[in-house]
């Protein structure tokens, strides 16, 4: 394996995100969990900035960073101060949950990535560098072959914003 | 360039935790964090295989782009029945209400 | 720069169109004019299902792929598109006098239901991963909303949340599935997946078997397989009765299209892996679900795991994979929604406010209470034991023989055997309604719009044991369809 300031920032910022996670999934307090998350989204963004998809990456960054997290923050603490709920949480099944875990883990990591990392006519060596403009692209294919996904994710979209109203209402009558 | 597999890695680690939270975790804000570690997980592996594939498609990040937005829309819905569940009956740990009550 | 979307495009997508046209219109009615949308948006979402219907009619028997593959319209999606919309018409009927009675609001309820209603069309027609998985969640999160739509009542909410869970959590790992997939194969339409699965030496490779295993398992939540059925009774008991009649019949029936499209068409070559799969899932199947219900008291759990138990004999025609399986998916499904959406709604009529009186002893005496709804609830039992002279026992023949067919006599034992146990159960209701007399005998007011549904559901029933050949014809289209 070469050292290349690639391979330094992608197991930097791999490291960071794995770590993240962990702390997601264990930490009692369920405020820092939800402040990890946000540096897993992170790390996942830059991921993607070291696959040549930038424009996922600022997708990331703006979805889930900026809306999702905070969203989560913001149930958080409107329960909390609501509500007086605990902000601390209890797991159960630890040692299930952790050995599940773990074998679906080394499942992947030993059947797939060696399935992946023999290398085959249909896997390149190298991330592939995009011809053209990557926004240009995503916005041609986003009207040309993905037009109905386009429209349909845009419905979805609807059916969120109609029914989170209708369920957080506050009923006047 | 790191080669394809660091990616599955990252991806199959982030997968696990992910799956470790949903059978760990009682509350249910922090299994719906779980729930976001897996799509993540998938995610990452779209991109990279949209990467990695020959004959360069752009079909995986097209397709990760619609996994954003469907967790933002998931996101919503799912801390809008947490806080209506909160308001009427004051707890949102899922053992709490049963979750894998036959 | 214009968006190119050709004739065949539209084609494709009117049924669908009609139906997301009527939920705008219903839904910004309840904007503007509170009053009049409680008073007619019930009647405009029929006329749209009822238009939805006629649309499929003019689709009859013509093939058409439309947005460069990802829907294709063929005898087999058309019919089990009619067997939402008929799911969608019956329980709108249910609904309008439960959300009058429970006091809850009436338009976003259509408009929330004919969105799901779209997404299950969606879903039946797709013919690509990624359009499986944005139907799919198109119909499930407008399902969440409604599975808690009775927001004061915390079994309700408490059914909605763990409708959510577990859903997104299955969404999660099918998309983890369709990723793998994608590595594999580098493609995620189904042709291409078909085209690339004929590839030498493709089949053993453990990512594309592991991809397409996550995938059944997203897909088996949805129609509430064994092991993934954990969350169908409670989310079926708390449900809002009309919402758990559409979602039981309508949501399986796009869901086993997307799997039956998934299995038999674009993972054909891989038969001999996950046949053995669907075997022992279908013989668990209809094993669990039968046998715990016999243990119900409470009739609406009781049909929840009936429809569990029905699963599995759908599961049965899919394992069979041939001609006469394919073709009585489609049978199945028609007759399982007019079976199950009447039996669900005469609980929906028999329960009181609040969800209350859905115990098996609410049931006693029906019929000097009532003596129409105990006959029709009478002939849903029958229907859904599989007992002549209903649809029930036409489509389970069809299904025997699909088994038969297919030399899949082991899995036909399971089916007949749980058969048998199931007319225990269901026959008891009937027994219940029919042999103890009650002390003080008090009607049960039974809304117009229910009977309605009622009527439709027992003509329909006997209808299709009766003239089984009227279907025929449509079912035997089914087979020539491509992909």
């Amino acid at each position: 394996m070469e050292i290349t300031g690639y391979n330094v920032a992608f197991i930097a910022i791999a490291a960071m995100t794995v770590t993240s996670a962990i702390f997601v999934v264990t930490l009692p307090n369920i405020l820092r969990s939800a402040l990890f998350l946000m540096f897993t989204f992170i790390g996942v963004a830059g991921l993607y900035v070291l696959a040549n998809a930038e424009i996922l990456a600022a997708m990331q960054l703006l979805i889930y960073v900026g809306a999702i997290t905070v969203l989560i923050l913001f149930a958080i603490v409107l329960t909390q101060q609501l509500m007086g709920a605990r902000i601390t949480q209890t797991s159960r099944n630890i040692v299930l949950g952790g050995v599940a875990a773990i074998a679906v883990f080394a499942f992947i990591a030993t059947t797939f990535v060696s399935h992946f990392s023999k290398g085959s006519d249909m896997i390149a060596a190298q991330p592939a560098v995009p011809t053209s403009d990557p926004l240009l692209m995503i916005a041609k294919m986003l009207i040309q072959p993905y037009v109905l996904p386009f429209e349909l994710a845009s419905f979805i979209l609807l059916v969120a914003m109609v029914g989170a109203i209708v369920i957080a209402k506050e009923d006047k009558d | 360039m790191p080669p394809l597999s660091w990616y599955l890695y990252v991806s199959a680690a982030l997968f696990a935790l992910g799956l470790f939270g949903m059978m760990t975790r009682r509350n249910s804000i922090a299994m719906l964090m779980s729930i976001e570690l897996m799509l993540n997980a998938a995610n990452i592996n779209l991109v990279a295989f949209s990467a990695y594939l020959r004959g360069h498609t752009m079909v995986g990040q097209m397709f990760a782009l619609f996994v954003i937005a469907l967790a933002a829309a998931e996101a919503a819905i799912g801390l809008a029945i947490v806080i209506n569940i909160y308001r009427t009956v004051k707890h949102i740990d899922a053992d709490e209400i049963n979750l894998m009550k036959w | 720069m214009t968006i190119p979307v050709s004739a065949a495009d539209w084609i494709v997508i009117n049924t669908e169109l009609i139906l997301v046209g009527t939920a705008m219109i219903v839904l910004l009615l309840d904007a503007f004019n509170r009053r009049i949308s409680d008073r007619i948006s019930p009647w405009i979402t029929l006329v749209g299902v009822v238009g939805g219907l006629v649309s499929l009619g003019f689709l009859w028997g013509q093939e058409y792929t439309g947005f460069a593959g990802m829907l294709v319209i063929d005898s087999f999606s058309v019919l089990v598109k009619m067997a939402i919309l008929f799911g969608t018409g019956l329980a709108v009927l249910l609904s309008v006098d439960y959300l009058r009675r429970e006091e809850l609001a009436q338009g976003e309820y259509y408009g929330l239901l004919l969105l799901s209603t779209v997404g299950m069309l969606l879903l039946t027609s797709s013919a690509n991963l990624i359009m499986i998985f944005l139907s799919l969640e198109m119909l499930s999160i407008a399902l969440y909303v409604l599975t808690g739509y009775a927001r004061m009542r915390p079994r309700s909410q408490e059914a909605g949340m763990k409708y959510f869970l577990l859903g997104s959590f299955s969404a999660a790992i099918l998309v983890y599935g369709v990723a793998l997939i994608y590595g594999a194969l580098g493609t995620v339409d189904l042709a291409g997946v078909a085209e690339a699965l004929t590839a030498p030496g493709i089949l053993s490779n453990p990512v594309l078997l592991a991809g397409a295993g996550l995938v059944l398992v997203g897909l088996g939540f949805k129609v509430a397989a064994v092991p993934f059925q954990m969350w169908t009774p409670d989310v079926y008991e708390g449900a809002p009765s009309p919402v758990t009649a559409f979602m039981s019949v309508s949501t399986k029936a796009a869901a086993f299209a997307a799997l039956t499209r998934v299995l038999v068409f674009a993972f054909s070559d891989l038969s001999g892996v996950w046949m053995a799969v669907i075997w022992a899932i279908a013989a668990l199947t209809m094993i669990f679900g039968n046998l715990v219900a016999i243990a119900q008291n409470n009739i609406k759990r009781m049909l929840a795991y009936s429809s569990i138990a029905h699963a599995g004999y759908i599961l049965v025609a899919v394992a069979s994979a041939n001609q006469l399986g394919i073709q009585s998916i489609p049978f199945y499904l028609i007759a399982y929604t007019f079976m199950n959406i009447g039996a669900w709604a005469v609980v929906t009529v028999i329960t009181r406010k609040g969800e209350e009186g859905v115990g098996l002893s609410d049931y006693t005496g029906l019929f000097w209470r009532n003596p129409l709804l105990a006959v029709s609830m009478g002939l849903f039992m029958f229907s859904l034991a599989g007992i002549p002279p209903t649809a029930g026992f036409t489509a389970k023949i069809y299904l025997f023989m699909a088994a038969v067919n297919a030399n899949l006599i082991g899995l036909l034992i399971v089916a007949v055997v749980t058969t048998i146990i199931s007319a225990y159960f269901y026959l008891r209701v009937t027994v219940i309604m029919f042999m103890h007399r009650p002390s003080e005998v008090s009607a049960v007011h039974v809304p117009i719009a229910a009977y309605v549904a009622i009527i439709i559901a027992v003509v329909a029933t006997l209808w299709l044991f009766l003239f089984p050949n009227s279907t025929q014809a449509f079912t035997e289209a089914v087979w020539r369809m491509g992909l």
